[in-house]
């Protein structure tokens, strides 16, 4: 489903762009939001999966002509181009590292139906405000002829984005893949964990304010990315506060990474939605790209992981002092687990309830447990390792672009 | 300069993070290898019949497993569950007759162990080892049902000899 929205945004945002430019800015982004919002409620309505991935699929042709027309209408309202270029830069940062957060905290207060359901008072709120514009363009009619003519995309910006999509999408992906399917969290407690990254976002664009240079702060960003996801591969203990300063990282690398490149690519081009188009096709082209590698790699860790896991707790339940008949009732039991949860990354604690009255043989059981779940733990860590290498070296390797992306005025 | 400073700040803090993850064991943090079953396993000290049974019962899993070229994980597992034993077998392709035949090879093992640990003296071990070179395949087949039955056959294989055994604990 994920691969299917950005595959469509991927692909539609320059077109939709251009259909921006004929028909005007205001009535492409206003059928865009109406388009979003419409097929938002039928993701939230959606009885099968496949309806969900065919609704996804139309939001995101919405979402392409909304978000590219946006480009167009925003300098009449900022006052400048370039300051409506940063801004609509820093939101689609902030958007990117805010997603899985609130994804999270929907889907645990209320239900996954309404991330989607939200979307569409949202969208149509979004699109009052742009309804006297699409009016005027339909009372005005012609788009003026110069207007039309479009410049080179920025290859090496763009390329670069897509680059760093790919690192940033397995970021957000694989940590909450992690923090859900790994550590066993829940999807509220990982929603508030992984909000660190779009508070850190926020501190990024503040540091985007202070710098001038875009290569400067796109090649530090895309540093910083690829830090905090190496910090993500080499986690020295399955615990939460651990991931606090890789995403930290992440956080602050993306907003600057995003911003920096997005200006770049859109620097002194017209017309602007089109360019901006190229971005978001290189964007959603970059997280396409990033799942469709990295997932195939982490389906075969974690199958790995979780072998390696299971073989160390059962030389941990052989080799325990714990008295011999106790121990095979608790292999026993743990086997029923692991079958129970086949695939995934067990849960054990219930293997070892109730736990004996006698001190001495509770102390050793609990003991057990404990070795248990950190063999589990260390398993399901690890298994992300090889992922979270690969897209920090990807965003590393963005670094080359990156020093070719010079910004031209055409 | 202000955009220097900024690189050199990434490359910083990246490397400070990914160097201390390093130094307390972020490369390490993986689940503890498996030990070859055919390499000789360390004796713990048996303080009693009961443990004398548990390690014996740990040393005729490696014997049994090495002969079937299988981790001591992947068999203690098998033995757990009825459905364990049947998935391993089909898994590895092997029949009961050859897991009670490894299983038996095991306890042969385990009573090596035992005399060169120093927990069973040489003048029983004889004894014991002629024992289970004439348990019949079926009795061995019987042992391996499940792992409680492996340890209480183990348990009763020992008992007649335990007041000898118990004289030779340290």
């Amino acid at each position: 489903m994920l691969v299917s929205f950005n595959l469509v945004m991927a692909l539609a945002a320059v077109p939709a762009a251009l259909l921006a430019r004929r028909v005007g800015p205001g009535r492409a982004a206003a059928v865009g939001l109406a388009i979003f919002a419409g097929a938002g409620l039928a993701c939230g309505l959606a009885d099968s999966l496949s309806t969900l991935i065919v609704a996804r699929c139309v939001q995101a042709l919405g979402g392409a002509a909304a978000v590219t027309a946006a480009l167009e209408l925003l300098p009449a309202t900022v006052g400048s181009e370039r300051r409506a270029t940063t801004i609509w830069a820093a939101a689609g940062a902030t958007g990117a590292a805010l997603g899985p957060a609130i994804g999270g905290l929907l889907t645990e207060l209320v239900s996954w139906q309404s991330i989607f359901l939200l979307q569409v008072p949202a969208a149509l709120l979004a699109a009052v405000p742009i309804l006297s514009v699409a009016k005027h363009e339909a009372a005005t009619g012609v788009i003026e002829p110069e207007l039309r003519r479009t410049g080179r995309p920025h290859v090496w910006a763009n390329l670069a984005l897509a680059m760093v999509s790919a690192a940033i999408a397995a970021a957000l992906f694989l940590l909450v893949l992690l923090l859900i399917e790994g550590w066993r969290l829940s999807p509220i407690e990982a929603a508030i964990v992984v909000s660190v990254m779009p508070l850190a976002a926020l501190v990024g664009a503040k540091l985007s304010e202070l710098v001038a240079d875009a290569r400067s702060r796109a090649a530090a960003g895309a540093i910083l990315v690829s830090g905090g996801l190496a910090g993500l591969a080499f986690l020295p203990k399955a615990t939460v506060a651990l991931t606090v300063p890789p995403q930290i990282l992440v956080g602050v690398g993306l907003s600057l990474v995003l911003s920096a490149l997005t200006e770049t690519a859109l620097g002194g081009r017209a017309p602007q939605a089109i360019h901006g188009g190229w971005t978001i096709s290189a964007r959603h082209a970059g997280v396409v790209i990033g799942l469709l590698a990295l997932t195939p790699i982490f389906t075969h860790d974690i199958a790995q992981q979780r072998h390696d896991a299971i073989n160390a707790g059962t030389a941990v339940i052989l080799d325990s002092p714990v008295n011999p008949l106790l121990k095979i009732d608790l292999a026993e039991k743990v086997s029923e687990r692991l079958e129970e949860e086949r695939g995934k990354v067990p849960t054990i604690g219930p293997a070892f309830e109730p736990l004996p009255s006698d001190p001495v043989t509770r102390a050793e059981v609990e003991q057990l447990r404990g070795e248990l779940q950190d063999q589990l733990n260390r398993g399901a860590t690890h298994a992300f390792s090889t992922s979270f290498i690969l897209a920090a070296l990807l965003a590393l390797i963005a670094l080359f672009p990156i020093a070719l992306a010079r910004e031209v005025e055409l | 300069m202000r955009g220097r400073v900024l690189v050199i700040g990434a490359v910083v803090a990246s490397l400070v993070l990914v160097g201390a993850y390093l130094a307390v064991g972020g490369s390490s943090y993986t689940p503890e290898k498996t030990q070859n079953p055919c390499k000789p396993r360390p004796w713990s000290n048996p303080q009693s019949l009961g443990e004398i049974a548990n390690q014996f019962t740990i040393s005729a899993l490696d014997g049994a497993a090495c002969k079937l070229g299988v981790s001591r994980e992947t068999l203690a597992r098998a033995l757990a569950t009825p459905e364990g034993r049947k998935r391993f077998a089909e898994k590895y392709g092997i029949t009961d007759a050859k897991l009670a035949q490894a299983i038996r090879a095991g306890l042969l093992r385990a009573v090596d162990d035992a005399e060169e640990a120093g927990a069973l003296s040489p003048f029983l071990a004889a004894p014991l080892r002629e024992t289970l070179q004439r348990i019949p395949l079926q009795e061995a087949i019987e042992l391996i049902q499940n792992a409680k039955s492996l340890l209480g056959n183990v348990q009763s294989f020992l008992g007649p000899a335990s007041g000898i055994i118990e004289q030779f604990l340290p």
